[in-house]
Parts: C-alpha cells; sequence; structure tokens
C-alpha cells in the first residue's frame, strides 16, 4: 500500500503532507530528512530514494515491508510517495504522474501558488485517486468528473448557507475565487513537465 | 470583527516569514477563540486553519472534539471540511473517535456526496470499535448503486477488516462478487484490495485463482494487470498448479506488451512466483535475464535501478546467468546515483563466490580510495594506488563521500568475506591484507568489525598466524596510524587486534624486544583504555618471549640489555598504574609487581665467568644452576602453557558438572518462610529440570525431580533437596573409559592436534583442497615508517616450510569440552559478530582445563561417540520456551 504522499518546494516547505499509517517520528522530521536527500540529486537521477541513512531512519522491517520512496519533481515542486512491496515501482511514477496530470486539470495550469492556497482542495483530488492508501481510480477522466461533482456539492452547499456570498468559499477553478495573490511568484509551470 | 479566512492566514504567514512563531502564536489564538463560537462557517474556517498549521507541525489534538462537531454539520462543504481535518489529524488513540459511530452510521445512509466522504474518512481513522459497530453498514455499501460509492466501500471494508478481523468471513463472500462488478473501477479497487489481502494470508486466498486468472486473460487495463500479476506472484509459491497454468500467459504477456511497468512485473512475478523452477524454466529465467539485462544497459535511469532490484531475487537459484552481467553489474557500483549503487552493492553481496571474490572485494575497496591525497592517510592513498582501478575516476561529487555510504561500503566488504565463517576466503593472507587496507582507507567508524574479524581470522585460520603477525608489526610500528587515532574514523581498535595477535603469537618473532619500543611508546596514552590494557599485556608477552629465548643461549653480554629492558617496561608500568582505567591500572600494577620481581633477581645475578667456575669447580654452584637469571624464564610460562584456539559458541553448555557438585545444595539454606512456598518450590523443579536434561539421566531423573517436589509439597516444609545423583555404576565407568581411549585415538591421527608427533596423514575436507592463489598483485602493505620496515621480515623467525604451500585449515567449529558432541551449526542469523572469545590475557590465563584438550575436526569419524541418550521430556509446560528451544539432542549426548 502506500503509506504517505508527501509533497514540498525546492526549499523544503511541506505543501501537503498525508500519512496513510501511523509513522515513528514527527511529520517534519521525516519531510526534512527525504527533503535533505532528494534536494542533493541532480535531474538525471533514478527517481528511487534510496541511502544508507534513509533505511535506518524509516526504519528496516523484513523484506516484505521494507518501504521505498518514489518522487518526481515537478518545477519547484516534488512530490514524494512513500510506498511497500505490494505497490509497482513503475505503476507508482505514474501514479504521480496521474496525480499531477489531476491537479492540472483541475487547477487549470496549475502552480505551486494553487497548491499553497488552496490545499484543502489538492486534498480532495488526492482523495479520488487514493484512499486509505489504496489507490481507488487511476483513470483521469473518472477522477475529473469526481473532483468535479464534489466540488459542485461544495459550492452549491456553500451559496445555500452564504446567499450573499460572492464566490469565496469552496470550488475547483479557484483563480475565479479572486484571490489578490502577488502574482510575481507564478513563475514554475507544472504543466507537463517530465511526462514518460 | 473581521475573522481572517484560511487565505488571509497563508498570506500572512508568507508576508511575517521572519517572525512566523509570533505570528502563529496570534494565530492559533484567534482559532482558540473562534473554534468556541456558535457559528458553525466560522468553526469550520478556524478548523481548516488549523488543519493547515497541522501540516506545518503545529499540535491540533486539543481540538479533535471541535473536528467533531464539524464533522457532524449537515452542511456539505463543512462536513468536508471536519472529515478532512479528522483524517489528517486523528490517530488510534484519539479519545473522541468513540463518539463518531452514530454519526458515521447516518452519514453512510445519506446522500451519495456525504456516503464518500464519510467512507473516505472512515478509511483514515477507523478504529477497532469502530470497525466492529460498522461492519455491516459498510459490507452493506458494496451494493450501492453508484460505482464511485462501491469502489469506496471496497476499500474501507479493507481497512475495517484490517481493524476487526472477525468480520472477514462474512464480508470476504460479498468482495467477491465485486471482482464481477460491470465497472471496471470496482473492480480493479477489488483487485487492489485483494492484493493487500492476499500479501497477508495466501493460503486462505488460493480459492480465488480461477476467478483472478479469469481477468487476468481478459482484462487489458494495465494498471490492474500489474496488481494481477503481482497478486499472483504472492499466490504461486503455495500452490505449483497455478505455476504451470501462469506461465504461458506471462511468458506471452512479456513478449508482447509494450508497458515497460507491467513486463518488468511480469519478470519480477515469475522470479518471486517460483515459476523459474519448473522444468521448462530455464529458458523463461534467461528471456528474465535477458530483459533485466536490457533494462541495465537502458539510459532510463528508473529502468537500471528496478533491474537491479530483481536480479538481486534471481541471483540465488540462478547465478551463472547473472553472473554473464557481472562487468555491468559492476560499473553500477560506481554509478554516481546513490540509489543505484545501494542497489548494485547488494546484487554483489548476492553474487559473491569463492573464484570473484578477491576482484570484486578489491574493487569495492577501490571505491573507498579518496582521489584527493592532501585529505588525511596518505599512506593509505599511497599503498592503495596501484590497486585502484583506472576506470574509478570518482568525481568530486561522487557519493564515495558521504559517510553513511562508506560505512555500508565497507560492511559490505567484512560481510562477502565473512560469510558463512569465509567459505569464499580462499586466500587468507590476501584477506588480512584487505582488513588492514579497509582500516587505512575506510574513513568511517568499522575499527570494531575489522578488529573482531583479524582476531577471529588469526584465531580459527593456524597457517596464517605468521603471515598476520608480520602485518600486525606493521601496523603497530606505523606512528602516522598512531598519530590518527583519536580522529573520528580512524579505526583505532585495528589496534587492538594487532596488539593482541602480536603478544599471542609472539612465538613467531626473533627479535621480540624491538617491538617493545612501540608498544610501549608513551603516544598510546592517546589510545582507548582497553586498547592500552591489551598493549600492556602484550609487551609483557613479548618480554617472556623473548626472556625464555635468551636464557637458551646465555651470554653474559645480555646482562645490560636486559637490564636496560626490565627498566623501561617497569618505567612504563608505573605510570600506566596510576591510570583512571580499572583495566589498564589493574594490568600495569600486575605488571609492575611481576617486573620489580624480575628487575631484583636480575639485580642480584652474578655473572659467572668461566673462570669463577674453574676456581669454584662446583663446589658452590650446584649443576643444576642455571648460567643465566632465573627469572628470564618466569614469564614466558604464565602465558605459553596452553595454546589457543577458537572456542565453539556451546562449549559453555557443554562443561560436565564436576562429580561431587551438587549444583541443588543450598549453599546458605533459605529462611523457612510459609509465605515464599510456592514460590520456592517452582525454582527447585525448575533447576531439577534443567540439571536433570544437561546431565541427559532423561525420564527417570525428571520423575524424581517430581516425586522430590510433591514430598515437599506434601510435606509442606521446607525439603532441602540433596544430590539425587546415582553412584556410578561399573558400566558407565567401562563406557567412559572407552570413550576416553577412542579420544586419544582420534587425537593422534589429529595431524592438528598440538605436540603430536606423528605425520599428518592427507585431509579429505575439501577446503583444504582449495588451491591457494598467490596473488601477484597484492597491494603493497603501507610502509609509512620506512627505516622500521626493512626489518620486519628478519624480525620472524625462519620458518622450515613456506607458509602458502600449507593447506588453508579454518577451524570454523572452535574448541568443545571433553566429551561434548558438535552441534549443528547455528543458523547465520543467530551468529553472533564474535564466535570466538579472544581474551587479552591468552587462553592459559582462564580456565585451566581438567581434561586433555580436545580438538574436534570435521573429517574425524566419531567412532567413540556413544548413543544419544533419548530423553523424554516429562514435564514439558513447566519449562520455559527459551529453555526448550535452546535444548537439542546433540547436548545430551555423551556428558555422562
Amino acid at each position: 500500500m502506500i503509506h504517505s504522499v508527501i509533497i514540498f518546494n525546492t526549499s523544503g516547505v511541506p505543501r501537503l503532507t498525508k500519512f496513510y499509517t501511523p509513522i515513528y517520528q514527527s511529520t517534519q522530521t521525516l519531510v526534512q530528512k527525504i527533503y535533505s536527500l532528494i534536494n542533493t540529486r541532480s535531474a538525471g537521477l533514478c527517481n528511487f530514494l534510496d541511502a544508507p541513512e534513509l533505511e535506518d531512519f524509516l526504519g528496516r522491517r523484513d523484506e516484505h515491508e521494507q518501504l521505498r520512496v518514489v518522487y518526481r519533481s515537478y518545477a519547484t515542486l516534488h512530490f514524494v510517495f512513500v510506498v511497500d512491496a505490494s505497490e509497482s515501482e513503475l505503476g507508482v511514477l505514474d501514479l504521480i504522474q496521474v496525480f499531477v496530470e489531476s491537479l492540472d486539470r483541475a487547477f487549470e495550469n496549475v502552480c505551486e501558488l494553487d497548491l499553497v492556497f488552496h490545499f484543502d482542495e489538492v486534498h480532495h483530488i488526492l482523495a479520488e485517486i487514493i484512499q486509505g492508501g489504496l489507490v481507488l481510480e487511476t483513470n483521469l477522466e473518472e477522477i475529473d468528473s469526481s473532483v468535479r461533482h464534489a466540488a459542485q456539492a461544495r459550492k452549491q452547499s456553500f451559496a445555500s448557507a452564504n446567499p450573499l456570498a460572492l464566490g469565496v468559499g469552496g470550488g475547483v477553478g479557484p483563480r475565479s475565487a479572486g484571490i489578490p495573490t502577488p502574482l510575481g511568484w507564478l513563475t514554475g509551470k507544472l504543466t507537463g513537465v517530465g511526462a514518460r | 470583527m473581521w475573522e481572517r479566512t484560511l487565505q488571509d492566514l497563508i498570506r500572512g504567514l508568507r508576508a511575517n516569514k521572519k517572525d512566523e512563531a509570533k505570528f502563529i502564536a496570534q494565530a492559533v489564538d484567534e482559532i482558540r477563540k473562534e473554534i468556541r463560537s456558535k457559528d458553525m462557517e466560522l468553526k469550520a474556517g478556524a478548523i481548516l486553519k488549523l488543519t493547515y498549521l497541522d501540516m506545518l507541525g503545529y499540535d491540533m489534538s486539543w481540538a479533535s472534539f471541535n473536528v467533531v462537531e464539524v464533522m457532524s454539520s449537515p452542511k456539505y462543504h463543512l462536513k468536508s471540511v471536519g472529515y478532512l481535518a479528522a483524517s489528517q489529524s486523528f490517530g488510534p488513540d484519539t479519545d473522541v473517535l468513540m463518539l463518531t459511530t452514530n454519526l458515521l452510521k447516518k452519514d453512510l445512509v445519506s446522500n451519495p456526496g456525504d456516503i464518500a466522504i464519510s467512507l473516505n474518512g472512515l478509511s483514515h481513522f477507523v478504529s477497532p470499535d469502530l470497525a466492529r459497530d460498522l461492519s455491516h453498514d459498510l459490507v452493506a455499501m458494496l451494493n450501492h448503486s453508484r460505482p464511485h460509492i462501491r469502489k469506496r466501500a471496497v476499500i474501507a471494508v479493507y481497512k475495517a477488516l484490517v481493524k476487526y478481523p472477525d468480520a472477514t468471513a462474512f464480508a470476504l463472500t460479498r468482495m467477491k462478487e465485486k471482482l464481477d462488478d460491470p465497472d471496471q473501477g470496482v473492480v480493479s479497487a477489488t483487485i487492489n484490495v485483494l492484493c493487500e489481502l492476499v500479501r497477508r494470508n495466501p493460503q486462505d486466498y488460493l480459492p480465488l485463482a480461477p476467478q483472478l486468472f479469469r481477468l487476468l486473460t481478459t482484462s487489458s487495463n494495465n494498471w490492474m494487470l500489474i496488481k494481477l500479476i503481482k497478486l499472483f506472484g504472492f499466490l504461486s509459491p503455495y500452490e505449483p498448479r497455478l505455476v504451470r497454468k501462469l506461465q504461458p500467459p506471462i511468458t506471452e504477456l512479456i513478449s508482447t506488451t509494450p508497458a515497460i511497468s507491467l513486463l518488468y512485473e511480469c519478470v519480477h512475478t515469475c522470479i518471486v512466483g517460483g515459476m523459474l523452477q519448473m522444468h521448462s524454466g530455464n529458458s523463461l529465467a534467461e528471456m528474465c535475464v535477458t530483459k533485466l539485462a536490457a533494462f541495465l544497459q537502458d539510459p532510463d535511469q528508473n529502468l537500471k535501478y528496478i533491474a537491479l532490484l530483481a536480479l538481486v531475487k534471481i541471483v540465488p537459484s540462478h547465478p551463472h546467468l547473472v553472473a554473464k552481467y557481472q562487468d555491468v553489474i559492476m560499473t553500477s557500483v560506481n554509478d554516481q546515483d546513490i540509489s543505484i549503487r545501494m542497489r548494485a552493492l547488494d546484487l554483489i553481496t548476492a553474487m559473491v563466490t569463492p573464484d570473484n571474490l578477491q576482484s570484486i572485494a578489491q574493487q569495492l575497496l577501490s571505491h573507498l580510495v579518496r582521489p584527493d591525497p592532501s585529505t588525511a592517510l596518505p599512506s593509505a592513498t599511497q599503498s592503495l594506488a596501484n590497486v585502484t582501478s583506472p576506470s574509478s575516476v570518482i568525481s568530486p561529487l561522487s557519493p564515495s563521500q558521504s559517510s553513511a555510504y562508506r560505512l555500508t561500503l565497507s560492511q559490505r566488504i567484512v560481510e562477502i568475506c565473512s560469510q558463512d565463517t569465509y567459505a569464499n576466503v580462499a586466500d587468507f593472507q590476501w584477506y588480512l591484507s584487505v582488513l588492514v587496507d579497509l582500516s587505512y582507507v575506510a574513513n568511517v567508524d568499522i575499527g570494531k568489525e575489522i578488529r573482531d574479524q583479524l582476531v577471529d581470522v588469526v584465531s580459527r585460520v593456524r597457517a596464517v598466524r605468521r603471515w598476520a603477525v608480520e602485518l600486525m608489526i606493521r601496523l603497530l610500528s606505523d606512528d602516522t596510524f598512531l598519530r590518527n587515532a583519536r580522529e573520528e574514523g580512524s579505526c583505532a581498535e585495528v589496534l587492538w587486534a594487532a596488539a593482541w595477535i602480536v603478544g599471542e603469537n609472539s612465538s613467531e618473532i626473533s627479535e621480540p624486544h624491538k617491538l617493545l619500543q612501540y608498544l610501549l611508546q608513551p603516544q598510546i596514552s592517546t589510545l582507548a583504555p582497553e586498547t592500552i590494557a591489551v598493549y600492556l599485556q602484550a609487551s609483557v608477552k613479548l618480554f617472556g618471549v623473548w626472556a625464555a629465548g635468551l636464557s637458551k643461549q646465555w651470554d653474559n653480554d645480555d646482562l645490560p640489555k636486559v637490564k636496560d629492558i626490565v627498566e623501561t617496561i617497569i618505567g612504563c608500568m608505573r605510570e600506566f598504574a596510576a591510570s583512571a582505567d580499572i583495566e589498564v591500572q589493574e594490568r600495569a600494577a600486575n605488571a609492575l609487581q611481576l617486573f620489580s620481581f624480575v628487575r631484583a633477581d636480575i639485580n642480584s645475578f652474578r655473572p659467572r665467568t668461566d673462570s669463577i667456575i674453574a676456581i669454584d669447580g662446583g663446589f658452590e654452584t650446584s649443576m643444576e644452576d642455571p648460567i643465566y637469571p632465573k627469572s628470564l624464564l618466569l614469564v614466558n610460562p604464565l602465558f605459553s602453557l596452553y595454546e589457543l584456539n577458537p572456542v565453539n559458541l556451546a562449549a559453555q553448555n557443554n562443561v560436565p558438572v564436576p562429580e561431587g557438585l551438587d549444583l541443588d545444595a543450598w549453599i546458605v539454606p533459605p529462611p523457612r518462610d510459609t509465605f515464599l512456598e510456592p514460590a520456592s518450590v517452582a525454582v527447585d523443579d525448575d533447576l531439577l529440570l534443567k540439571k536433570g536434561k544437561s546431565k541427559g539421566k532423561g525420564k527417570a531423573k525428571a520423575k524424581e525431580g517430581k516425586a522430590a517436589k510433591n514430598s515437599s509439597r506434601r510435606g509442606g516444609e521446607r525439603v532441602v533437596l540433596t544430590s539425587s545423583e546415582t553412584p556410578e555404576t561399573p558400566e558407565q565407568r567401562a563406557e567412559r573409559e572407552q570413550q576416553r581411549l577412542a579420544r586419544l585415538e582420534r587425537q593422534r591421527e589429529d595431524p592438528y592436534y598440538i605436540g603430536d608427533k606423528t605425520p599428518s596423514r592427507p585431509d579429505q575436507d575439501d577446503i583444504d583442497s582449495i588451491p591457494v592463489v598467490h596473488l601477484d598483485d597484492m597491494p603493497p602493505l603501507p610502509a609509512a615508517n620506512s627505516a622500521a620496515s626493512p626489518h620486519f621480515s628478519s624480525l620472524l623467525r625462519e620458518s622450515t616450510t613456506h607458509i602458502s604451500a600449507e593447506p588453508v585449515v579454518v577451524d570454523r567449529d572452535g574448541e568443545m569440552p571433553e566429551g561434548a558432541v558438535l552441534l549443528p551449526p547455528l543458523p547465520p542469523s543467530q551468529k553472533p559478530s564474535r564466535p570466538i572469545t579472544p581474551l587479552s590475557n591468552g587462553a592459559s590465563a582462564h580456565a585451566p582445563p581438567a581434561f586433555p584438550e580436545y580438538v574436534i575436526e570435521d573429517e574425524v569419524p566419531r567412532t567413540g561417540t556413544p548413543e544419544p541418550i533419548k530423553v523424554v521430556r516429562a514435564k514439558k509446560k513447566s519449562t520455559p520456551g527459551a529453555k526448550k528451544k535452546r535444548t537439542r539432542p546433540a547436548e545430551l549426548e555423551g556428558l555422562q
């Protein structure tokens, strides 16, 4: 199963942390450790993180429980999945791609700031792909339609509760939510980088 | 009041980067206020902000009750906030979980949106209690009309089963139906779930195989196929027929699928599922290895990585197929990517055979050599310069610099050489050189392992001792090594081994006194106390050997030299006798007393000149009076009386209890305390049982013990258990005598038995048939102290035979006490890293055996071994489990 999904940026600031099984140390140290190992790796290297320090850190279990860290980097973000032996290594790589493409569909040209300001929305999208550490759906169309349905429902529910509000609150395509973002940060586009 | 939304909080965080802690403290204060508000919108907003802060590492467990409040909101957008917060922050010990049962029950029959988020949330925080109470509701959801809910329900049911396995039987029948669900997503989710279930418990799911097999042959969804293939990889080791059935479709998938991930998974399943062990498995194995080797050479690093991962698993069954690609694999150890290096190291370790060990170990060793000679340990770099193959050009950013990696690499080198008690090592001179080189170049904290290896090899392999002494003398005389001893990663523990080996084998050295200057130089005070203690002890041993040698060819001109050396030793010992470390202090004090005596004797010694002899004419000097100071012979016998042998792990357990020693007798009878009665009876019982076993008396004995115990219990008063030993019958005595004779016979035949003059007979052991390879390209040893080095070879005594011409004998079992029978070798996992117990003061200093020494060799037929005495354990249940395990039949044999 998938034990955790972590997104952090190139300076190690977490943008999403999801742990499907209890971990034995604080989430912060785990994120920092993985970040410090990934950050020193150059672009051409493989997407599997394997280091002597890591084996001790994740806790060396028996062969079947051996955890593997699979990651992909897109522009300013690293997407990290920690999985065990019942997930296919290459399959997880593809799953990360599916996740990123789903984000891209939901946010239309997703960038780091979308993840920063809509971290709840990112969680909802992830919940359409992985539930409780098991893969729920891998078909992009399916995921997209479920995400839209749920977002629509949240919007309606919000609108009926706050008839006077103007588009604040949950909803996909959230640029329409009109956040006055300092656009200077809007640089790295996540689309399609490293698609295999 | 204008409350902050999540967006405001995030923006504030970005604006207050400098004073984040203060800003967050303020924000949390606001949240605490908002969270108590009656307004659900405000409360949910606060919870959402808190969830965000939770990601940044701030505690939100204090708000768990409020999270439940938000979860129970009827409004969908608020409910989803509540469930998100719950799935992020609730753990197994969150106490408010029990409040959610009814809420979840209600949500599970609500509209599809609510059902979806509650199923999702439940999958994260389900507890055993929730799983028990909700399992029926969850299983009911498996038949929901919407596929989206059905697939969520499949996973939620699985999560509940993990926490509450009692529901498995009833949930599983419904779950199996989902394999035929019209929606592909639901089938796919079911396969995912089954994959997890099968992995835990493969046998239970074998009946599902036909259904799964049908899916395998009909489906075209790669995601699902990957999982199915994985699933069969877990299943097929338990059902040989399945292997036969799976082979055609998997072979076809391997040759046709364009998806690399699916191809890899097929290859992987072939390997782990035991499909290559079949009669037609060889061609399949070849195909798998060819595919993997193609991955190895692929420019895509990911493929390289997973290929190494799969090759590790194929090595045990088909080593020859993998061996073809050794060169490619070796280059992967040189990869710039540490992930790939780690896997390649794993693979290389698995591939080691006696033939390739030396080249592999040398190549690994060359990775440890620093390319930059300016950084520490120049002698090592020089010495290894010619070992380094020209191909290994290491870039400055190479992972070889990371100390964790260097440690792993060093451990691997030791591991591949020492596995199965040096099964792969043909040339021990080479191995010792590798160990010494490693201590120079490792630059990580691996000294302890090297020390243990050096001591172990020297104790087990008699033939290599001479060479070891020569090596160790070089180490001891290397000033650079000593100077760096304080630094981290200097492997100073190796000096412990060096001093011990030199001391123990000092008879190999022709001029031992010359070494004393290294062992007693003032700089050694920088070493670790335990090393100093060994140094001191070794110098006493060296003196003993030297003095004994001197006495044989005494020349009165030697007297000043002896005096000089004794003074030096005393001076040094006096200093260390004031050491803060108790071990050093005691060694030094012992030596000090010993040498004070030697000094007194030497000072009072009056050399006899020929003229004196002529004058006295044997009048005052008796003929037995030696012409040299008698104290020269004082020290050596203290250390050299008994030969040093490796001791078998089980030796201590097999030491027979001496006759007349009653282990059950009280030394001080316990007070008559009626309250303690039951407890002490139990102890007696235990003791008796243990004794019964170790003595091998069997049932009768155990019964006796039981009777004794019963009587003590019946009597209600303290019965002091006296020896239940039955007197030795004449038959037993005769048998014992016979055993002794047989043993002596064996020892006579044993070529390695000490002090035996009979010519050795040819060995049948295959270890000895291994030819000893003399390596021409062996690295020269570090010779930092070049001034001293020319003497080394001359320091050793003349040897009659060339060392490498002797067959290498590894004493794998170690010494056992008299009459003990060899135990089956322990599984490697149980072997401690130091199977033998080297003691710094040598074997002679402890437990002088009261019985003749006895060396067990594998090839000796044990004709004299008595029939094992059958022991029927009369009272199994009273024996603690750990003890039961340790008692093996072999231990019971022949101890009478």
